[in-house]
């Protein structure tokens, strides 16, 4: 099963030249080497408005295919008809040379000038480049979003540029939450939260599809913060929740807001803005609807009394997990809110919660406070599979969570026993990211063993990504538990080991301290950046890490680096000729403001 | 005059921006840079908002103000400095900072100076004055000690080497802690323990790193050999050892140097790291002899500016009330929290930020996790 390393030197990688020194262009694994395929970063001149102020975050969205390429999408009503050429011209345009996009439309006078760049752009592009943006965003596409200071960028996946096709600026308050539903059934699929506590929802389509700089078509939430002006710390939207969503705030609170276009009039004035009873105790969980029952955010849930971390909903949209740095106990329990439907949530709330706290009073829960206070970050699996709607080849089932946070751990905590069942110490920093590679199939798995094997990755502030093994029987039976100094039983140089062990040793205890629950060492640990990392996303053919100041790496898996690198060789040759046209000097200076 | 008119702007200003919220009998006053006294003003300031130790300073000062009548020392130049009675403003540290260049020399001149080394003397020297005072007090007969009374009689003053300390004063109360220094000679196996007490620990530093792993590798163990080998006393020579530090009792006030000064010996010279080095708001203390684990809270952090060794600036942020404040000498602003965070240091090399934390200040939070 291991890549037998001959120190060969991965030459065909395209996207390896701009490296910075010391960092690799690929990484091993006992399954084979992950090669580093594309990067994607913002226009440079940006980067110090994002210093220490937004932490880059990356959301993918992936564009389903459209039945006709002459039927007009749905959202984009201003926009006549569509055609490869008109994608390319606005891809062409938003992408590199935003400058001369600019002026082609200043010099068509401001008109709807859509028609006349297309044109320009369609002349500029080499007709091997527009074949190759043909397959985009009006058909099936993948895109990368993510937040750079002041600005949402757009990249294309599959495509080997490394600026974005598209940004976004905001001259009010800076990005630094996003999330996409695919299934969005209005078109407005995408949301964004600000650091002023704004939040806008958009169809990325008609994004796309616009060659301005600023959002179209948006839906404005909490405008100018009249609700709440604390920082948006994370959104998502709700599973099969029929267009709603939830947005958590830096002070501790969450709101949950219904679909726009069903129940809530736009009002330009804000007047249609929520108003909430004042939170009498800080400290205390608290449930509180909107006082007039046509506005928006319908509900406002005070979690803790610090900021929300993150959030992240499980995939059916059953349970709703937050972490928040004071959140300690609170934490925990909101871990296992449930959140079957807005609806059912406004009546049963309150009942559930007290169902949930008896519970949780009765276990041992009270014991792993330590172990969650300064948890910043969390994920739950999306094991339905946000890409491709493939289902994953590992179970990914939805029995464990993540976290990761300022103890330079990471947990996995046990939905059906609610505690940590194992944690793992590697990273030399705060780890930032974490989640479950549910297209990683265990080398042994064959669907008879009696133990499940999952995959995870983590990604920290010491600028590494760490890849996990976790074997867990059905009775929660982890492996590799340590001797009882505590000190790890499997060094990353002894990985094969723990490979072939199947059979699970011992049985976990009710555990008194995090020294008895079992330990994980990392399977492989690489410094794959310069700055430190804010998150990492596994696809199907890949894995993505990205740092706080918006560059994303993009690491072809061992299967996959094959086939992509002879695609890439025809890209390549492409994106030679297209050099001229997207040259990335023009584009970076033509960000500058 | 020109002084009171700018504090007068200050205190405004800071008072508008706390509003009601202005925490009663709080003081938050700037404070004068009688030039390069910067490293002494932000660590001043910093040991003013650790409240335990200035009220167990004020309270001493007040019970024992005849003692020393007077004597004028660090220790009363410190108490007077601490008991003003300024809501916000400016003041000047003027006796505070003459004593100082008065008892050492090394902080006579207007060189730029170490802010680790001042906090160091300074309570080093508060310490002697105690013990000073409570010699005196108990020579007297007449006066009964207000300290401790000297653990004699069945304590053996010198086990394992402790280096004497006779007298738990309330500065060690608060700093105090005590190391275990465990040496395993290699051929012969023997575990030599040696106890040492620490009111601070200096810690090594790499780059993109964190507090918590900082302290991992201040307790991992080290192999001496080579040039370092180990005099085993049972061996009667030097010898391969394995050397480790653990924390046998956690301070009250768990005060962080990051070593950020360091020696590059192909230079020649002292160098300034500017790594960013992560310290968490709250801190999971783990690398103790009891299994416990030690929780602690950011209350102050003292901040060198620039990008050398011997030029820069200090300041510091400082946790009250739960409202972070920004003091820069004469100038306290509030900060928001997430602002702390800018300090933390640089990721590259060459960076256009040369804030970067460099003494943090960490309370405990009480009681440990005994289950």
């Amino acid at each position: 099963m291991i890549n037998p390393s001959n120190g060969m030197i991965s030459t065909s990688s395209s996207a390896a030249n701009a490296q910075s020194p010391g960092l690799k262009t690929y990484f091993k694994t006992p399954e084979g080497r992950y090669k580093l395929h594309y990067e994607k970063t913002h226009p440079s001149g940006l980067l110090h408005y994002a210093h220490g102020k937004t932490v880059t975050q990356v959301t993918l969205a992936n564009l389903k295919d459209k039945p006709a390429p002459s039927t007009p999408p749905a959202p984009a009503s201003s926009f006549s008809a569509s055609s490869g050429v008109r994608s390319a011209a606005a891809r062409l345009l938003g992408a590199g040379n935003g400058s001369r996009a600019l002026g082609f439309v200043g010099g068509n006078g401001g008109s709807k000038s859509l028609s006349g760049s297309s044109r320009i752009g369609s002349l500029g592009a080499s007709s091997s480049s527009t074949s190759m943006i043909n397959t985009n965003f009006d058909g099936k596409g993948t895109y990368i979003i993510f937040n750079v200071g002041d600005a949402i960028f757009i990249s294309d996946l599959n495509s080997q540029d490394k600026d974005p096709i598209k940004s976004i600026h905001f001259s009010n308050s800076n990005p630094v939450c996003h999330a996409f539903d695919q299934d969005a059934k209005d078109g407005h699929d995408l949301l964004v939260g600000l650091n002023s506590g704004d939040v806008y929802s958009v169809s990325l389509r008609q994004q796309l599809q616009d060659v301005g700089k600023k959002l179209v078509g948006a839906h404005h939430y909490n405008k100018d913060g009249s609700v709440n002006n604390s920082r948006c710390t994370s959104i998502a939207w709700v599973p099969g929740g029929d267009g709603s969503f939830v947005v958590a705030h830096a002070d501790g609170n969450l709101y949950v807001y219904e679909k726009a276009s069903l129940h809530y009039q736009q009002n330009k004035d804000g007047a249609g803005d929520s108003s909430f009873p004042v939170i009498k105790d800080q400290t205390q969980f608290s449930v509180a609807h909107a006082r007039y029952s046509k506005s928006n955010p319908i509900a406002r849930w005070h979690i803790c009394q610090g900021p929300i971390n993150s959030i992240a909903f499980s995939t059916d949209g059953t349970y709703l997990a937050t972490v928040g740095r004071d959140g300690i106990l609170l934490s925990l329990y909101r871990l296992f809110l449930t959140f079957n439907s807005l609806y059912e949530l406004k009546f049963f709330v309150q009942s559930r919660l007290s169902t949930s706290f008896r519970l949780f009073k009765r276990t041992t829960y009270l014991r792993w406070k330590k172990l969650l206070w300064c948890a910043i970050m969390l994920c739950l699996e999306n094991f339905k599979g946000v890409f491709d709607n493939k289902v994953p080849l590992n179970s990914m089932d939805g029995k464990y969570i993540l976290t990761g946070g300022e103890d330079d751990l990471v947990q996995v905590w046990s939905m059906e026993d609610r505690k940590v069942v194992a944690w793992g110490e590697g990273h030399n920093s705060w780890v930032s990211g974490v989640a479950f590679d549910s297209y990683w199939s265990s080398p042994n798995s064959d669907g008879t063993g009696e133990t499940i094997m999952y995959r995870f990755g983590s990604v920290g502030q010491d600028t590494r990504l760490l890849l996990w093994d976790l074997e867990m029987d059905e009775i929660v039976v982890p492996l590799r538990r340590g001797p009882p100094g505590g000190s790890p039983t499997f060094s990353t140089g002894s990985q094969s080991a723990h490979w072939d062990n199947v059979c699970p040793v011992g049985t976990l205890q009710p555990a008194p301290s995090m020294r008895d629950v079992p330990k994980l060492s990392p399977l492989v640990a690489h410094r794959i950046h310069t700055e430190p990392l804010s998150g990492l996303i596994f696809t199907q053919e890949s894995v993505l890490t990205v740092c706080r100041e918006g560059h994303i790496k993009i690491w072809m898996r061992p299967g996959f680096a094959e086939s992509p690198s002879g695609n890439s060789e025809t890209l390549l040759s492409t994106s030679s000729k297209e050099k001229p046209l997207l040259s990335n000097k023009i584009g970076s200076s033509s960000y500058r403001q | 005059m020109e002084i009171s008119i700018m504090a007068k702007s200050i205190s405004s200003k800071l008072e508008k921006a706390l509003g009601d919220q202005f925490p009663e009998g709080e003081r938050y006053f700037g404070l004068e840079n009688f030039g390069n006294t910067c490293y002494c003003n932000s660590v001043l300031q910093a040991l003013y908002f650790c409240v335990p130790f200035r009220e167990q300073l004020l309270d001493y000062y007040a019970n024992n103000k005849n003692i020393g009548d007077a004597e004028e020392n660090l220790l009363t130049c410190l108490a007077d400095l601490f008991s003003q009675k300024k809501k916000t403003g400016v003041i000047a540290p003027k006796r505070f900072v003459q004593r100082l260049k008065k008892q050492n020399e090394l902080f006579r001149s207007y060189m730029h100076q170490d802010a680790h080394e001042f906090l160091n003397f300074l309570l080093n020297e508060l310490v002697d004055i105690l013990e000073k005072e409570a010699q005196s007090a108990k020579s007297d007969p007449e006066t009964s000690s207000p300290n401790e009374k000297i653990a004699n009689g069945p304590k053996n003053p010198q086990p394992n080497g402790i280096r004497k300390e006779p007298l738990v004063t309330w500065v060690h109360k608060n700093f105090q802690g005590i190391l275990t220094n465990e040496t395993k000679c290699l051929r012969c196996e023997t575990v030599t323990a040696r106890d040492e007490t620490f009111f601070d620990l200096s810690l090594d530093i790499e780059q993109n790193s964190s507090i918590t792993s900082c302290l991992k590798n201040f307790s991992s163990t080290e192999t001496l050999n080579a040039e370092d080998k180990f005099f085993c006393d049972k061996c009667c020579s030097l010898q391969e050892a394995q050397k480790r530090m653990k924390i046998k009792k956690p301070p009250h006030i768990l005060v962080i140097h990051l070593k950020r000064f360091k020696y590059i010996e192909q230079l020649g010279r002292y160098k300034k790291l500017s790594y960013r080095v992560v310290f968490p708001l709250e801190l999971k203390l783990s690398n103790t002899v009891e299994d416990a684990d030690i929780e602690y809270s950011l209350f102050a952090v003292v901040v060198h500016v620039g990008s050398g060794p011997n030029h820069g600036h200090y300041v510091s942020l400082v946790k009250s009330h739960n409202h972070w404040l920004f003091f820069d000498d004469e100038n306290v602003e509030m900060i928001d929290e997430s602002a702390v965070q800018t300090f933390f240091g640089s990721a590259q090399e060459y960076s256009s930020n040369t804030d970067h934390g460099y003494i943090l200040f960490y309370e405990s939070l009480g009681a440990s996790n005994k289950s």
